[in-house]
Formats: structure tokens, sequence, C-alpha cells
């Protein structure tokens, strides 16, 4: 194969050369980018600041080559690489092999780094004619110091690039579970885009604090640029778990794995962040608040990628073993004190004066809110790290899951579904009962709704009909925004933070129903089925058909077809990957709106016996999940865009006003 | 000054701390390593085992008093099982030349009799192979990860757990001082 | 329009929705399977070989293994759920997913609801502050100014 013979070798150097590079140019960049700020601080015309875009656009290049070179070593089987080795193989069809690149530690730090090389590029791209801003410059060279960080960690401890032992000629090819779905294509990459996307409101929240400037105009820019974080973490988490549901056959979406632990942490923050920003925009207010939880949201990603990668938590996304924890918990403490110290020396400067007149407003339901949202986060952020505290207090392992975390999040859930039924309809400054009487009574109506329909289709327990109730309930206060907005404007009613963020509202409340109802009422059943024996579960008929043997170099996959209710027969299947003697079950579902019929096959599994034991789960409401995870980001998308400037027709002061309440002019 | 930011002032010092405190947590904090072996089953009577051999016949353990019972968790997939295996033989041999030697008895861990019988063919071995059909007895010994070894004396007590892989020399020379102990106390 | 919205119907929605809740919450919710009691105790424990995942979402072997033991003390019928995680707990120490709150381990039950009383308790504090303070901050000139108009003023809260 004279190809492969030619290739051989070229991207390691190739790619360390990249990673060089990167750090050079990254380091420049934030020289380049600190210089530039101090000029115009003095007020001298910066020429320094040309230099900026170049080192970033470099550093993106460099970036894009690592990445390029180690994707050429893994399409070629560049043997010669120890992640290769480790991570490839020559029987792995090429798009598994192609995400083998991000199916570990050092190759997921590559495009940890391409991502943020991306947003360094985008920030100095749409700001380039504003360089001799200082808070543009100063944003810069932050991104630019946190690139060089990165560059540092793949160039050193986690080199995806090092030399494995020679004469290999052939690996295990990636984790079997990677290799599953296509969902390993685009769950990564947008969920690192989420992750790093919070590292430019981050950079300009610094500025900020550096430069003492928190006038609302870089807010509205910020603004926009968390949202995008939001939106992409959003889709990444949701697509998680859909990879979750889809691959690893216990029919659920979400474990409370310390790794999406890891990933809910900087949404909940992030979520907090979006929300109470609009409080600053509007009344100058809660800037210190605002500026610590953009803080926060990057030291928790910094700290969850530390929690997950260094091998202290135990987790099933957790890679092997590496001293990047050492850098990684030594970044994440940098970051706080930066951030701390900052806080501390320019806070008292920034906070605006201005008093919030009454809990039954807007701003208010923002506060409350943010409260939620914090205790939720610091709840999920203390039975994350627990068994770190009782290990370090009293050398003694223990776990914490899924049920301390579901016993605390349906309150919280429920306490925000609770909040959402309100705060759309409120004012700015101060709400009256009767106008909350008066708004309030449709969606209201649309609880009780929601509340009878659960009780038709059979449900029961105080947690679930709350949820499906308040579901009921937040949704049409949503919808109410919604359809005024559209009745008004036409189709602009539906673009703009207000309005794009009524939709996002109606994604979540989809989420939170369909999560409810798929908790508390899955049926399930183990069935031991024999060929041409219908069994009856749940309202459903299954029969085993048959089954199925698909061979190929790399694996064996057994499938029992199984008809659901006489109709198609569905393939749960367990597939044995040879080079890794790993059995992996693959769940097959028929999906419907009411319900999805998910179906596995449990080992042993003995062909010629004509007998196989399947296991039945019978979900309600799945879809939705999927649907709402649509709207959320739809309505994310639709958010962005810029609304109408003056008067925001869902703004509830433009609805009739009781005489007691001011009037508000933005 | 106003209210608000009194109150943070105040809360300044609070968050310091418990950051700090944070920080050290996670820095003394170790890669997770493996599971602690001590188990409270020893110095307490065996689990029940009941099953039947692959060679044919019942396996019963309480039926085995009187004798010391080496119990080895096997699969005959796994690396660290298949490594040891050369020292359990040779642990094996050594017994049956001692008089009141130990009985040595594989357990199955999910495997099938004809991968078990082709490997103990190739490599050695003729001791009885006790079937574990659904992991009962895995679990009853709390046995997670196989290769795992467990002593049990002559009044059905369970003495040692080895997790992981065991050696010839540590099984016989443990055994042996434990007997010694045991038969010091009787005398 | 204004009476439909007005108090009595939403203390009749109320009524309504906290009677159709009630009900709901206290009806029997039908027979359980044999296997959703499995599912239920093996959601309380974590699989001693797979990283922190809970037996009922692994797919290895021991945790398999203990499945089956689950299955088939429930269905021998002679322990209660507690008694079969507590066996699984003795023989696999360290696998109980949720904290008993004993001890150091009370302070994950603890800390939330510290966390709760100090952020709306906060809140509270905050907006009393607020609402004193209104929305300039009033200096002692000011209050010299207030306390000289309180002087010729009859307040008729007084006393209250």
């Amino acid at each position: 194969m004279p190809a492969a013979v030619w290739a051989s070798g070229v991207a390691g150097p190739v790619g360390r050369g990249a990673l060089l590079v990167g750090v050079v140019a990254a380091a420049f960049g934030a020289i380049a980018a600190i210089t530039a700020a101090r000029e115009s601080a003095r007020g001298e015309v910066t020429r320094t600041a040309r230099l900026v875009p170049r080192f970033v656009a470099l550093s993106f290049l460099a970036a894009l080559g690592a990445i390029v070179a180690m994707e050429w070593a893994m399409i070629t089987r560049d043997f010669s690489l120890q992640y290769v080795q480790d991570h490839g193989s020559r029987s792995t069809p090429p798009l598994y092999n192609f995400t083998a690149v991000w199916s570990a530690l050092e190759g997921s730090i590559l495009l940890w780094i391409l991502a943020l090389a991306l947003s360094a590029g985008l920030v100095a791209w749409r700001y380039r004619r504003r360089l001799d801003d200082q808070l543009i410059t100063w944003a810069i060279a932050v991104i630019c110091i946190v690139m060089v960080f990165f560059f540092i960690l793949s160039f050193g401890p986690a080199n995806p690039f090092a030399e494995g032992a020679p004469g290999v000629t052939d690996g295990p090819g990636p984790n079997p579970l990677l290799q599953n779905h296509i969902l390993v294509l685009f769950h990564p990459p947008i969920l690192y885009l989420g992750y790093v996307g919070f590292t430019v409101p981050f950079a300009f929240a610094i500025a900020a604090l550096i430069t003492g400037r928190v006038g609302e105009g870089w807010l509205l820019e910020t603004r926009r640029w968390t949202l995008f974080a939001w939106g992409f973490l959003t889709v990444g988490i949701i697509l998680g778990g859909w990879w979750s549901y889809e691959v690893l056959g216990w029919s659920g979406v979400w474990a409370w794995d310390p790794v999406e632990n890891a990933s809910l942490l900087p949404w909940l923050t992030g979520t907090a962040y979006i929300h109470s920003v609009l409080v600053q925009e509007r009344r100058g207010m809660l800037r210190v608040w605002n500026l610590s939880l953009l803080l926060a949201t990057f030291s928790l990603t910094i700290l969850g990628t530390f929690l997950t990668r260094s091998g202290v938590l135990n987790s099933v996304h957790a890679f092997s073993e590496s001293d990047i924890g050492t850098y990684l918990l030594v970044f994440f403490g940098i970051i706080v004190l930066v951030s701390l110290v900052l806080i501390g020396w320019r806070g008292d400067s920034l906070r605006s004066p201005g008093a919030i007149d009454s809990p039954v407003s807007r701003e208010g339901a923002f506060l409350a809110n943010n409260v939620l949202f914090s205790i939720f986060a610091f709840i999920v952020l203390l039975g994350t790290v627990f068994p770190l505290i009782i290990e370090a207090l009293q050398d003694r392992q223990i776990s914490v899951a899924e049920p301390f975390f579901d016993r605390l999040s349906i309150p919280i859930g429920i306490a925000m579904l609770a909040l959402m039924c309100i705060a759309p309809v409120l004012p700015w400054r101060k709400a009256s009962t009767e106008l909350l009487r008066d708004r309030l009574f449709w969606p209201a109506w649309c609880g009780i709704g929601a509340l009878v329909a659960g009780l038709v289709s059979g449900a029961d327990g105080l947690a679930p009909l709350l949820a499906f109730a308040l579901g009921g309930f937040s949704g049409g206060a949503a919808l109410r925004q919604v359809a005024l907005a559209t009745r008004r404007q036409g189709w602009r009613g539906l673009v703009g933070r207000a309005n794009g963020g009524m939709i996002v509202h109606v994604g979540v409340i989809l989420i939170a129903v369909a999560l409810s109802a798929s908790n508390a009422y899955t049926r399930s059943q183990e069935l031991r089925l024999s060929v041409g024996t219908p069994a009856t579960f749940a309202g459903h008929t299954f029969e085993l058909v048959g089954f199925r043997e698909d061979k190929d170099d790399r694996s064996t996959a057994v499938k029992a077809l199984v008809a659901v209710d006489g109709g198609q027969a569905y393939a749960p299947a367990i597939t044995k990957f040879l080079n890794m003697g790993m059995n992996v079950g693959t769940p097959s579902v028929k999906t419907t709106w009411r319900y999805d019929i998910y179906l596995t096959l449990e080992p042993p599994v003995k062909m010629d016996s004509g007998e196989a034991r399947i296991k039945v789960f019978v979900k309600p409401l799945i879809m939705w999940l999927w649907i709402g995870g649509g709207l959320m980001a739809i309505g994310t998308v639709l958010a962005a865009f810029p609304g109408r400037r003056r008067r925001r027709p869902t703004d509830p002061t433009s609805a009739d006003v009781p005489t007691n309440v001011e009037r508000v002019v933005t | 000054m106003n209210g608000v930011s009194r109150l943070s002032r105040r809360l300044v010092p609070i968050v310091g701390v418990v950051l700090v405190a944070f920080f050290v947590v996670l820095a003394v904090s170790k890669p997770r390593g493996e599971a602690d072996v001590s188990s409270p089953l020893i110095g307490n009577p065996a689990p029940v085992v009941q099953s039947t051999l692959i060679d044919g016949g019942d396996f019963d353990l309480s039926r085995r008093k009187g004798s010391w019972v080496v119990l080895n968790f096997f699969n005959s997939t796994c690396v660290p099982c298949r490594n040891e295996h050369p020292e359990l033989v040779k642990f094996a041999e050594e017994q049956t030349a001692v008089a009141d030697g130990a009985e040595l008895f594989t357990i199955v861990n999910d495997d099938s009799d004809e991968a078990v019988n082709a490997f103990f063919a190739e490599k050695g071995g003729s001791w009885g192979k006790v079937r574990d059909p659904d992991g009962t007895i895995a679990v009853a010994f709390g046995v997670a990860k196989v290769p795992e070894t467990w002593v049990i004396d002559p009044s059905g007590f369970v003495r040692m757990r080895v997790a992981g892989e065991v050696t010839a020399s540590l099984l016989s020379s443990r055994i042996g001082a434990m007997r010694d102990m045991l038969n010091g106390v009787g005398s | 329009m204004k009476k439909l919205k007005g108090r009595f119907v939403w203390s009749m929605m109320a009524v309504l929705a906290a009677v159709l809740l009630a009900f709901g919450a206290t009806r029997s919710s039908g027979p359980t399977t044999q296997e959703e009691r499995i599912d239920a105790i093996s959601k309380r424990l974590a699989c001693p070989t797979c990283n922190g995942e809970s037996i009922y979402v692994s797919r290895a072997s021991a945790a398999e293994s203990i499945r089956n033991e689950i299955a088939r003390q429930v269905a021998s019928g002679q322990r209660a759920d507690d008694e079969i995680v507590a066996y699984i707990e003795s023989r696999f120490p360290g696998s109980l997913l949720l904290p008993p709150g004993e001890g150091v381990d009370s302070l994950i039950w603890v800390l939330p609801v510290v966390a709760l009383v100090c952020g709306f308790g906060g809140l509270v504090v905050v907006f009393r502050k607020w609402k004193r303070e209104g929305d300039v901050e009033a200096d002692s000139d000011d209050a010299g100014i207030v306390a000289a108009a309180l002087r010729n003023y009859d307040d008729p809260t007084e006393g209250l």
C-alpha cells in the first residue's frame, strides 16, 4: 500500500507542529491584544491591534491543522501513533473511524481546541472594526490565554500525536458503544461548541471587570454569544440523552452520571444568566450578579472537565487516567481566583443604585428564577462531588446517584414550572392581583385541562399530576404571549428574545411533562418468548418471529425479530465485538406520539432454542422529549434575532394595564 | 454603600473559605483505584452454595466441611484469569502432596460449559468446575469482577479473599499458616 | 368579563384543582409487575464494576448477576425491598446509591435545605432592604428633612 507507506508518520510531526504553532500564535495573540488594550487605555492610536486578528487566524489554522492531521492519521490507519493504535482499527467503518478521533481524551481536546479557536476567530472577525476598543482587545486576550492553556494541554499531558510502539498494524477500534449510532457524529461537537462557547461571555465579563466598563452596550453582544453557547449546550445535552436512549439499552435518557452533571451545571448557571441579564438591560441592576454568573458558568465547564477527565470520579464516560487533572485543577483555581479578585476590586464601582419595587414583578420573577437555578446547580454540584468530600474526610467510598438527584430535582422542577406559569405575564416593576387574575385566567384553565387529561388517561401520584397541571398552566401562559405577539405583528411576533424565549419555554415544558410521565408510568416486563407463541404485556402483543445473524469482520450481531401488535417486526440485538471481546446490546424502539415500546434482547441468546428473553418497556410520551428539544433549539435561534427595537409588543405593558401600574418606557 | 453591598461584604469571607475548602478536597482526591477487598463475610459462615459440576454431579459447599476449600471465580475469556491459571495448577498439585490438603473448585462466572472445558483441556487442571448460571454464587460472595479467590476453613467459615491474580505460594503459605493456627488453638 | 375572571371563579378553580389532585394522588396505581419491583430495587444500587452506574442502568455481567439475585429474591417473595437492598449492600459494600442520613453523610441532605433557606431568605432580605431604601439612597440630609417633616405630622399608623 504505497499511500499508507507515504502517509505513515506524516500525521505525527504535522500535528505536533500545528500544536506548537497554535501555542505560539495564541500566546502572541494574547500579548498583542493586551498591548493594544493598554495603548488604547492610554489614548494612543494602537497599531498593535491590527496584529491581533492575524494571530487569532493563525491559531485557528493551527487548531484546524491539528485535527485534520489526526483525522488523516485515523483515516489512513497510521498505526505509528499511539492514539491510532489505541482507538483505531482497520475494520472500523468509515463513519465511526472518522468519529474515533474524539472517542478518547486526547482527541476530544483537539475538538475542544478547534471549537475554541473558532469562537476566537468569530469574535475577532465580528469586532474587527472595533479593535481600538480596549474592552474588545481585553476579551480577545482572555480567549487567547484560555486557548494557550488548551494548546499546552494538548501539546503536553494529553498529546494525541505521541509515537506508539513500532510494528503495530491494527488496533481495537473505538469503544463499541461509540460505533453504534450516528449521533456520535453530532453529540460531542455540538456539546463542545456549547461548552467552549461560554468562553466568549466569560472573556467579556473579565474584560468588563478589567476596564471597569459595564455599560449595557457590551451586554447585548454578550447576551447573544451566551445564547448561542447555551443553545448548543442544550442541543448537545438533549442529543446525549437521545444517544443514551437509543444505544445503552436501559431505556432512559439521563442517569445523573458525573459527566452528564458536568454538562448540566454550566447549563443551569447559563440559563440563570440569560434570564437575569434582562433585568440588567431593562433596569441596569444586578450587574455584579450577572458577571458572577458568567464567571461561574465558565469555571463550571472547566471544573466539570476536571472532574470527569481526571479519573477522580467514577463515570461511564471517564477516559483513561492521565496527569491532565493537575493542569485542569490549577487552571480552575486560577480562573476562580482571578474572578474573585476582579470582582472584589471592581465590584463596588460596578454596583448600580436602584431597587426592585415588588417581588410580584418581572424582575422579581427573574430573581426567583435565579435563586431556583442557583440552588439546583448547587445541589447537582454537591451530589457530584459529595463522594470526594466523604473520601477526603473519612477515606470511605460512597456513591451518590439517581435516587438522590431524583428526590431533590422533582420539587425543584415543579417549583420552576410554577414560576413559568406566572413569570411570562408579569409586567416590569409591579403587578396587581387584578392584573394577574385577568392574564392568568385562561392559562390556568389550560392547567386544569392538562390535569383532567392526565387523570382520564390513568395517571396517578401527586408529583406527576402536579407536573401535568403546571405544565398545562405554564404552556398556556407561554402560548398566550406568543398568540398576543403574533396577532399584533404576524410572523415578527415569533422573533426577538421575549417571543423566542416563549417558544423555548414551550419546549422546556414539553420535556418536563414527557420526563415526568415517562419516569412515573414506564411499565416493564421481561418476556420469555418462543417462536410462534405470542405474549401480551400492558395491552400489547409480542411475538418472536425468528432470529437473524449479521456478521462482518469486526462483529457478529444476533437479532431477535419481535412482531409488536401483529405488525412490523422490531429487532433488538446483541452484538459481539470480536477484537474487544465485548457484548453490546442494541435496543429497538417502536415510536408513536403517545408511547414508545422499547425492546431489548437479554443474554444469553441461544438461537437454535427458538426462545429469547426480551425485556419490554412501555414508556409514555418519549417522542415529546425530542420535539421539546427541537422547539428549544428553534426558540433559541428566534430569540437571537433582534426583535422590534422600541416597544416589544409582548411586553405586558402593552396590554391593558391597571392604572396603578407604572408604564415604563425603554 | 447600600444594603445589598453590605450583605455581600459579609458573604465574601464565607464564600472564600468554602471555595478554598472545596479546592483542597479536589486537590487531595485521588483517581479511583481497585475496590476494597475486605468483606463482611470474612470470619463468618460462608454463604450457601448449591449447584452442579460441569463434569457431572452436584456441588454443595456445606458438605465440604472438614477440609479447607478454595473457590476460584473464573471466566475463560478474562485475561488475569488466564494468567493466574498455571499458579492454580501448581497450587492444586502442592495440595495433593499435603495431608489434609485444600480442595480447589472453580466457580464459572458468565461462561459456557464448552468454553470452560476447552480451556481446561488446553491449560490443564482437573479440579471441580462449579456452574453459576445466573451469578448466584458470585453475588452471595460479593464478587463483581473475576478472578477472585476465596478460602473457607474446615468449619465452613470464610477466612480469606484475594481479588485479582493469585499465586500458588501466597495461597499455600496463607492456608498453611491458618491451618497451623487452628491446630495450635485446638491442641 | 371582569366577573368571569373574578375572585369567585378563581377560588372555584383552585378548589377544583385541589380536588382533582387529591383524587389522582390517592387513587390506587394498580398492580405492579415483579419486573417493576426489580427495576425499583435495582435503581437503588450501584453496579460494583461499572463506574457509578446503577444496577438498573448497567449491562455489565456483575450487574446482570445482581439483577438475577434480586429477581430471585423478589420471586421468592420472602423479603421486602429494603431487605433485598440491605442484603446486596452487605455483599457489595458501598453499593447504596442513596446516602443514609447519618453522620457526615447527612450533610448531603442538610446542605440543600440550607441553600434553599439562604437563597429565599436572602431574597426576602434583599426585597425588604429595597423596599426600605427605595430607588434613591437617602443620605443624612434626606433623613433630616424626613425627620423634620415627621415632627409636624400625625402618623395615622402610630400605635399599630
